[in-house]
């Protein structure tokens, strides 16, 4: 099984080279669920994002094996001494799939687009630095200048994230303000004009969406052809996680957008022993789920129970008292790495090995939990604090996600051993978010999507202010002096534009984390991708979506 | 015949329900992690090499972990413990657990789920029927009876909640209750749920029935012969529906069963560490590759098949041999 | 006769209405709305709370079913929030397959059931046996697992499609596309029918032993007549009286229910939409959808209404 970036090329006979991906042919995909809307801007889920990367373009894209950026609209690019400033020199003679020529002027439009208020669309938040909008201007059709409001580490890694519209079917909308109403699902595919290696040819709501090639398309491979190799991508829509892993692996289905569960492996292990399946261990998440308790100042309880729970002892003593080798084996069925932090080996230059951890040692957890004034009077097993009140805390899920349902059994389970009782609850979705945002929980075990290992653009999860700092979010000035630090650090980090500055600046940070862990992780799973032998070229990542992020270069083995 | 034997399944069922914590082997929660999806073991009396023991099982031997794949280790033998712990059987921890009907995903013993999972699932089940049926039966009976207005507007009530879709309204109810339901509670709130739910099709049958039945000869003499409404419906029409009801039993018992996996889903369902059989489907459900591996997942359906089974044979009313022979002596 | 057909016709819309509200707001009531899945996907704070502002979710809750109840007395549904379209139009592309499906496992489930209820109830020996222990097997078996079950079937012999719904190449014939939508409506078919089938049949085998036992019954068995002709000739009309009362709750429910089967086999239908619709906390279109499903057994209830009614004279009096 190889790592990372194996380019997958189908059953070949050992020893010869692999050959030039022919051009033609079909690959049918699935997805869980459909897009919501044709517009970016309104939707940002997965399928509407990959709907987004299919069909429209961006001047820069993270290479999602490298991590680097590489140039795409955007031919090549300078920062000016100011270290705020990019001229960007635009790629020339391309055109929209429907044949007009692209021109700065539409890239002027995709950022006025963005920073509209009547569309309020939901790029603006990580387009905007500090709140402020990036200042963008043409000095000719193929010369874009972006300042940046203030010096910003990522640099034009966030311009992954904005899709290139075509001004001249959009402009009229965006001036009277409708843009939100335009490219809805229901908008015929002859109305929809992109740069992206596809087109949409067909729509069937709730069943699938079928690619064409697109024509027009700018990119050639490194031999002069014409990129994308295939002739149509359809993708389906196929909602149970089960159906999909029985589709794949009985051939009706080429490529799945979600990766293979840990039960799942071994089965395709199997298949792709007997040539059915090819499988790739792409290496390690980089989104682990994360358990954390409610840190908040409104926490609803008791004086006594306030103590322990949001004491920083009790912390470290959960993190002592989980056996993270049973939570890998139970969870992921050994298909895991056992981690402390948020920050995996699959971060390349962020991650920092060797950080100071509280590793299993159940003895060390008692005697913190002792030190809390936490004992067993009673002699039933179960700890009680000092108003001779349980130490109990309820711990909320996202009922019908198996991996977080699973997880917090082995956390419950694990904890009972040390003498704490964990009332597991799952809740669906909507009612987990309720409960965090109005802070009515005592812990919670969660997980959210990380698609750029980049920290500065997670500053919404070690800034105390952010709101992703899941444990006490929104912060008007930081509630401990460490947050403090980290607040600092972090500023530091987003702003400086020196790499081993900022990976300094980032090392100390989860030092910091390590030390104090207002989150605990237990581990990050191994990213299996499992594609049918007819998927040639295909180069698979550990983010979403993993096999079609760059769409253009997949091929048919031998021609389709 | 049957129907004694089915009540003594059902008695039986009870029985093992709520002695629960004396038959199971280990707590239900108990986790065994070199365990997960173990096939079930056999308790043996001769060994290897033909020698007789005091029952015993052979321990599982973990061969391939992301397969779930066991071999039997016959080196060594984990004899059965009797009466420890105030269980009537298990086995040293430290030696092995004693998986009879295997383990599930996250390696506790199904046996053992399968026990204390009863007490929850067949007992709501069971009253939530029982109230469903009493409700319908009622309802039903009065609107049959009565005609007229009475009779649509209850069958109006029924069928708006019929159609109302259970999920929406445990949505919201869940929203209103407490985060951390206390297990008697909730067990009392999914019976209420369950009666509320499963009278409108009791109510509609046993309407139509009583509708039938009300202008049969037999009522039409009671009433002149000064019977009052009351002493006419419950005596003389509802029984008439007693096959009816007794078969709705059948239907709505398991399907109360499985219901619970449902609402558990939108949070109201008996959480960790509570078994409950629905849930332990659902969790089997979630890989159906494995169900075909690892058959032993799909006991909860055996358990429901069993109850089922038990309420259809003890509140069989004649069968058809009984009035087919009863005819053939009548002459 | 008409009198009677248009007061349950209002009855019906009444209670259409009357669902989808109640739909709307207990879902309005449950925790969160649909800006909370926009958390997860990184989208900033404050873009959330101007699109709660835009779709109106920081009014209360009383004052957006006002709302919605001024645009329904217009007939218009509203717009979904989640997909930004007209829930009209969200519930036209599915219905149809919904519709499909239901009526195909409706008249399934009738075929296998009622027959083998009259079997069951009127015969004697080992097959009523072997009926009632498969009727109740197949109750116990939750219809998500035996979906389950039928979709490794399909991947592992190939006979049929997995999931999903392609439809036939176009221009092929209605023949071909007839058939194409046979092989892949079978095993959703099959899912969603058999636990309907084992409960009309447990219905339908209590009715028949009932209608047997009656006195006029027993008294042409004394007289000679044989068991064929007093089964499928003297008392079948009022065997299937009962399964008549309840029919339209089975229509009602057979729909309802076909969601779990519509998600497992992926069948563009009304399911996965109203799944989706609870579970971020899309009010109108979770009204629409409560609104398509009740009408469904509205529809069903008048017909089991109008069928219990030919098959019992009696009652047509009373109600007329």
């Amino acid at each position: 099984m190889a790592a990372g970036s194996l380019v997958l090329d189908g059953p070949d006979r050992p020893g010869t080279p692999p050959a030039a991906p022919a051009r033609g042919g079909e690959l049918v995909a699935s997805y869980r669920s459909e897009p919501v809307s044709f517009n970016r801007h309104l939707a940002s889920r997965a399928a509407d994002d990959l709907f987004s990367r299919l069909t429209q373009g961006r001047l820069v894209r993270r290479h999602r094996i490298t991590n680097e950026i590489e140039p795409r609209l955007a031919e090549s690019w300078a920062l000016a001494d100011d270290g705020l400033t990019y001229t960007l020199a635009l790629r020339r003679n391309v055109r929209f799939s429907d044949g007009e020529p692209f021109t700065s002027a539409d890239v002027l439009f995709s950022f006025r687009a963005v920073y509209d208020d009547a569309t309020n669309s939901q790029l603006a938040g990580e387009l905007k630095i500090g709140g402020a909008p990036l200042d963008v201007s043409a000095p000719d059709d193929h010369t874009v200048v972006i300042r940046f409001p203030s010096p910003f580490g990522p640099g034009l890694r966030i311009l992954d994230g904005l899709p290139i519209l075509p001004r001249h079917k959009l402009e009229a909308a965006l001036d009277e303000g409708r843009l939100r109403e335009m490219w809805g699902t229901s908008t015929p595919p002859s109305e929809l004009a992109g740069l992206g290696p596809f087109v949409l040819a067909e729509y069937t709501p709730g069943q699938r969406l079928v690619f064409a090639r697109n024509q027009n398309f700018w990119a050639r491979d490194a031999a002069g052809v014409q990129l994308p190799y295939l002739d149509r991508l359809v993708v389906e829509t196929v909602p149970e996680q089960n159906v999909e892993m029985l589709r794949l692996e009985s051939g009706q289905l080429d490529l799945t957008t979600d990766e293979a569960r840990p039960e799942d492996v071994a089965a395709f292990r199997r298949a792709a022993e007997a040539g059915r399946l090819q499988l790739v261990d792409v290496g390690i998440a980089i989104d682990p789920n994360l358990m954390w308790i409610n840190l908040r100042p409104d926490l609803k309880a008791s004086d006594s129970k306030r103590a322990w729970l949001q004491s920083e002892d009790f912390r470290r003593a959960i993190s002592h008292a989980v056996d993270r080798d049973v939570f890998v084996n139970t969870v992921y069925l050994g298909a895991a790495e056992p981690i402390f932090g948020p920050v995996t080996p699959s971060y390349g230059i962020w991650y920092t090995p060797d950080l100071p951890v509280y590793a299993f040692d159940r003895t060390r957890a008692g005697s913190l939990l002792n030190g809390l004034g936490l004992a067993d009077a009673t002699g039933d097993g179960v700890l009680e604090d000092r108003s001779a009140a349980p130490v109990r805390f309820s711990l909320i899920t996202q009922k019908g996600n198996n991996v977080r349902e699973r997880s917090a059994a082995v956390i419950q389970d694990q904890l009972r051993q040390v003498g704490i009782v964990v009332d597991v609850v799952g809740l669906d979705q909507g009612a987990v978010f309720q409960r965090f945002s109005t802070g009515d929980y005592d812990a919670i075990f969660f997980g959210v999507d990380i698609t750029d290992p980049d920290p500065a653009l997670m500053a919404e999860f070690w800034l105390s202010s952010g709101a992703f700092h899941f444990w006490n979010p929104g912060q008007a000035t930081p509630a401990t002096e460490w947050e403090a630090r980290i607040d600092d650090l972090m500023r530091r980090h987003v702003t400086s534009l020196d790499l081993d500055e900022r990976r300094d600046l980032f090392a100390e940070a989860q030092r910091i984390l390590a030390e104090h862990v207002p989150v605990l992780y237990f581990a990050a799973p191994h990213v299996y991708v499992a594609v049918s032998p007819r998927v040639a070229n295909a180069t698979p990542a550990v983010t979403k979506p993993q096999v079609l992020w760059n769409a253009e270069v997949l091929a048919v083995k031998g021609g389709g | 015949m049957t129907r004694t034997f089915g009540r003594l399944l059902l008695v039986l069922v009870t029985l093992a329900a709520a002695a629960a914590p004396a038959l199971a082997p280990h707590a239900p929660s108990r986790q065994f992690p070199d365990h997960l999806n173990a096939p079930p073991m056999r308790v043996r009396l001769v060994d290897a090499e033909d020698r007789w023991h005091a029952p015993f099982v052979y321990p599982w031997r973990l061969v391939d972990r992301l397969a779930s794949q066991y071999q039997e280790d016959r080196s060594r033998r984990v004899p059965v413990r009797w009466l420890t712990g105030g269980r009537l059987w298990s086995a040293d921890p430290d030696a092995g657990p004693l998986l009879l009907l295997g383990a599930d995903r996250l390696g506790r013993d199904v046996f053992s789920r399968l026990l204390y999972g009863a007490r929850a699932s067949v007992g709501v089940a069971l009253l939530g029927t029982l109230g469903a049926l009493l409700i319908g039966a009622l309802v039903g009976g009065l609107a049959g009876y009565a005609g007229g207005l009475t009779d649509d507007v209850a069958m109006q009530i029924a069928d708006f909640v019929l159609l109302l879709p259970a999920v929406y309204v445990v949505l919201a109810l869940r929203a209103a209750l407490p985060l951390v339901l206390d297990a008697g509670d909730l067990f009392l709130l999914l019976t209420a749920l369950f009666a509320f739910v499963g009278w409108p099709m009791a109510a509609r049958g046993v309407r139509a029935i009583v509708a039938t039945e009300r202008r049969r000869e037999y009522a039409e003499a009671a009433r002149s012969l000064g019977a009052g409404h009351a002493r006419l419906l419950l005596r003389h029409l509802l029984p008439a529906a007693r096959g009816f009801l007794a078969v709705q039993a059948t239907l709505l018992v398991p399907a109360f069963i499985l219901a619970e996996a449902t609402l558990s889903f939108v949070g109201l369902g008996f959480g960790e560490p509570t078994p409950s059989w629905g849930t332990m489907l659902r969790e089997a459900g979630s890989n159906v590759r494995d169900l075909a591996v690892f058959p032993w997942l799909l006991s909860p359906a055996a358990g429901i098949v069993g109850v089922a089974l038990a309420v259809h044979l003890g509140t069989a009313g004649r069968t058809s041999t009984q009035l087919i022979g009863a005819a053939r002596h009548d002459r | 006769m008409i009198a009677y057909a248009v007061r349950r016709l209002v009855f019906a819309l009444t209670l259409v209405f009357l669902v989808s509200s109640a739909g709307l707001m207990l879902v309005g009531l449950a925790p969160g709305d649909v800006t909370d899945e926009l958390f997860a996907t990184g989208v900033s704070a404050e873009t959330i709370a101007r699109e709660r502002a835009r779709l109106g979710l920081d009014r209360p809750l009383v004052e957006q079913y006002a709302a919605w109840l001024g645009r329904v007395s217009r007939l218009d549904l509203g717009t979904s929030l989640r997909y930004q379209r007209p829930v009209r139009d969200l519930l036209a592309e599915r219905i149809g397959f919904t519709a499909t499906l239901g009526a195909a496992a409706l008249l399934l489930a009738t075929a296998i059931g009622l027959p083998l209820g009259v079997l069951a109830g009127s015969r004697r020996g080992w097959l009523p046996r072997i009926v009632r222990a498969t009727s109740i097997t197949v109750l116990s078996v939750p219809p998500l697992i035996s979906a389950l079950l039928f979709a490794l079937l399909a991947a592992r012999t190939g006979w049929f499609p997995v999931s999903g719904f392609t439809p036939a190449p176009a221009g092929a014939g209605w023949l071909a596309a007839a058939s194409n939508l046979a092989w892949h409506l079978t095993l959703p078919t099959l899912a969603l029918a058999l636990p309907f089938a084992a409960t009309i049949e447990r219905l339908q085998a209590d009715a028949t032993v009932s209608a047997l036992g009656e006195p006029h019954i027993l008294a042409a068995r004394g007289r000679g007549m044989s068991d064929a002709r007093l089964v499928w000739r003297h008392s079948l009309k009022p065997a299937l009286r009962p399964v008549a009362a309840i029919y339209g709750i089975v229509i009602g429910t057979l729909f309802s229910g076909s969601f779990a089967v519509e998600f497992v086999s992926g069948w563009p239908g009304l399911g996965r939409l109203m799944y989706d619709a609870l579970t971020s906390r899309d009010i109108y279109l979770a009204a629409g959808c409560a609104a398509a499903g009740s009408l469904f057994l509205a529809v069903g209830t008048i017909v089991s209404d109008v069928a219990l009614a030919s098959l019992d004279p009696r009652l047509r009096r009373q109600s007329s």
